[in-house]
Order: structure tokens, then C-alpha cells, then sequence
């Protein structure tokens, strides 16, 4: 097991575990600052993957903006304490969510062991290989992107405007 | 296979499939809109962990923009979701997800 391998499994011990306190904290508050652990392993996550310009934008954009939007929006709200933040049937709930985990790793590992097809390093995908595919193959995709980012600021601003309701 | 313990694509997808399966039982268990939000982010964040892997172990980069147009995607609907959260808290007063269903037209 070398470094690589120690590493990985850090990582994913402390994402993993900063998912489930973002699920189960009571207080929404603490899921916030749990996401964004989680969303920092995940950047480190990238780092291992050689997709550093991915890590950078995945600490900048969510790290960075979509927790504090969350931290932001929480503190317009009135944080009492909830009576109950879980809902109610619970368990059969959890049973539920395990079963499919437990069919999707029966599905993915037997898959992944069939798509696996190189393991050794010939030639990571660098920055410039990122950059000249996504403006050369998927610059159609990209444009639409650009379409939709103009189309959720218009709807966001015309939610902030409305009282809440159609009617008033 | 000789080595289980040695990092391959297996070991990120499971991360990955593990991570969907935590955000999937936070919008099932929980009733806060803001953390229903922050479970669907987990979920995004599971698949863009898959994409990079795949990519990372096919030298393709076809994986990473797909990457980059999930957190542009991401970012738009966390920003459209608390905008209606913040809606439905100026109406009904709370952020539970049952004050949704009294939503009409």
C-alpha cells in the first residue's frame, strides 16, 4: 500500500463521514460546515486524479459560493431548534436507502471490473487537453450552458420579486 | 486484481456510489428544504467524483467537461431552489418540506 493509497483512504473516510454528519445533524447550520468538509475532500479527491484545474473550480465554486449561498439563505431564517428534523417513518426509510446501496455496489463493481480497460499511465488528461475539448467537441453544449445561466438568473430575480404566491 | 487494497477505478466509484446512496437517505429521512438542497448537492458532487475517475483511468477529457457543465448545473439549481425556499418561508413561515404540497398555480 503506498502513500497514494494511504491517501485515498483518508480522504474518503473524511468525506464520507462529513456526508453523513451533513445528514444527520439536527441543526442545518452544522450541515452547512459538514458540506463543505465534504465538498473540500472531494477537491482533494481531484488532486489524487490529476484533475487539479477540476479541484481548484470545485473549491472555488463549491466550497466556496454554493455553501455560503446555503450558509446565507440559513441565516434569513428563523434557526429555532426543529421538533423534529427527521421524518417519520425513519427506519423503513433507512432500509429502503440501504437496499438500493447495496443493489447499485452489487451492479458497479462487477461493471467497473469489465469497463476497466487501462491501468497504466500513459498520458494524463492535463489543462489543455480539458480546455480544447470543451471549446472544439462540446462547444455547442457549452453555449446552452451559457443560455441557461441567463435564464435561472431571470427566474431567481423574478422569484425574489414575487410575495410569495400568484394570486396577491 | 492481485492487490484489493491498491487505489483503482473500483475503490472511486464505490466512494462515489456510497456518497449518492448518503445524499439519497438525506432527502428521504430529512424535512428541512435546506438540507433536502444539501443532499442533492451530495448527489451531484457522488457523480462528478464517478466522471472524474472514469476519465483520470481512460485519459479521456470528455469526463471533466462533463464535470464542469454538472457544477454550472448545480450552482444554477442550488440557486433557484433556495430562491423558492425563501419564497415558500416568506408565505408559510418554516422551510418544512410538507408546507410544498400547499402550493398551487
Amino acid at each position: 500500500m503506498g502513500s497514494y493509497d494511504v491517501i485515498f483512504y483518508i480522504l474518503s473516510i473524511v468525506s464520507l463521514g462529513a456526508a453523513l454528519g451533513v445528514i444527520f445533524f439536527p441543526s442545518p447550520i452544522y450541515s452547512a460546515l459538514m458540506l463543505a468538509i465534504t465538498m473540500s475532500g472531494l477537491a482533494a479527491m481531484f488532486f489524487t486524479l490529476e484533475a487539479y484545474f477540476l479541484a481548484g473550480v470545485q473549491l472555488i465554486v463549491y466550497a466556496g459560493a454554493v455553501v455560503v449561498l446555503f450558509v446565507m439563505v440559513l441565516m434569513l431564517f428563523d434557526l429555532r431548534k426543529e421538533s423534529q428534523p427527521f421524518s417519520g417513518q425513519k427506519i423503513s426509510n433507512f432500509f429502503k436507502a440501504g437496499i438500493i446501496a447495496a443493489a447499485s455496489m452489487a451492479l458497479i463493481i462487477p461493471l467497473s471490473t469489465v469497463f476497466f480497460i487501462r491501468t497504466e499511465k500513459t498520458k494524463p488528461v492535463t489543462t489543455v487537453d480539458l480546455a480544447g475539448t470543451l471549446f472544439t467537441k462540446y462547444v455547442f453544449a457549452f453555449e446552452a450552458i451559457g443560455i441557461l445561466l441567463l435564464v435561472v438568473l431571470v427566474g431567481a430575480l423574478a422569484l425574489a420579486k414575487s410575495r410569495g404566491g400568484t394570486h396577491e | 486484481m492481485s492487490n484489493a487494497l491498491h487505489v483503482g477505478l473500483n475503490h472511486y466509484l464505490v466512494v462515489s456510489s456510497l456518497l449518492f446512496m448518503i445524499g439519497v437517505a438525506g432527502v428521504l429521512v430529512r424535512k428541512n428544504v435546506i438540507v433536502i438542497l444539501m443532499s442533492i448537492e451530495l448527489m451531484l458532487n457522488a457523480v462528478n467524483l464517478s466522471f472524474a475517475a472514469f476519465s483520470h483511468f481512460n485519459q479521456e477529457p470528455g469526463g471533466q467537461v462533463m464535470v464542469f457543465f454538472v457544477m454550472a448545473i448545480a450552482a444554477a439549481e442550488a440557486a433557484i431552489g433556495l430562491a423558492i425556499a425563501v419564497a415558500v418561508y416568506r408565505k408559510f413561515n418554516g422551510i418544512e418540506i410538507k408546507l410544498f404540497e400547499n402550493l398551487k398555480g
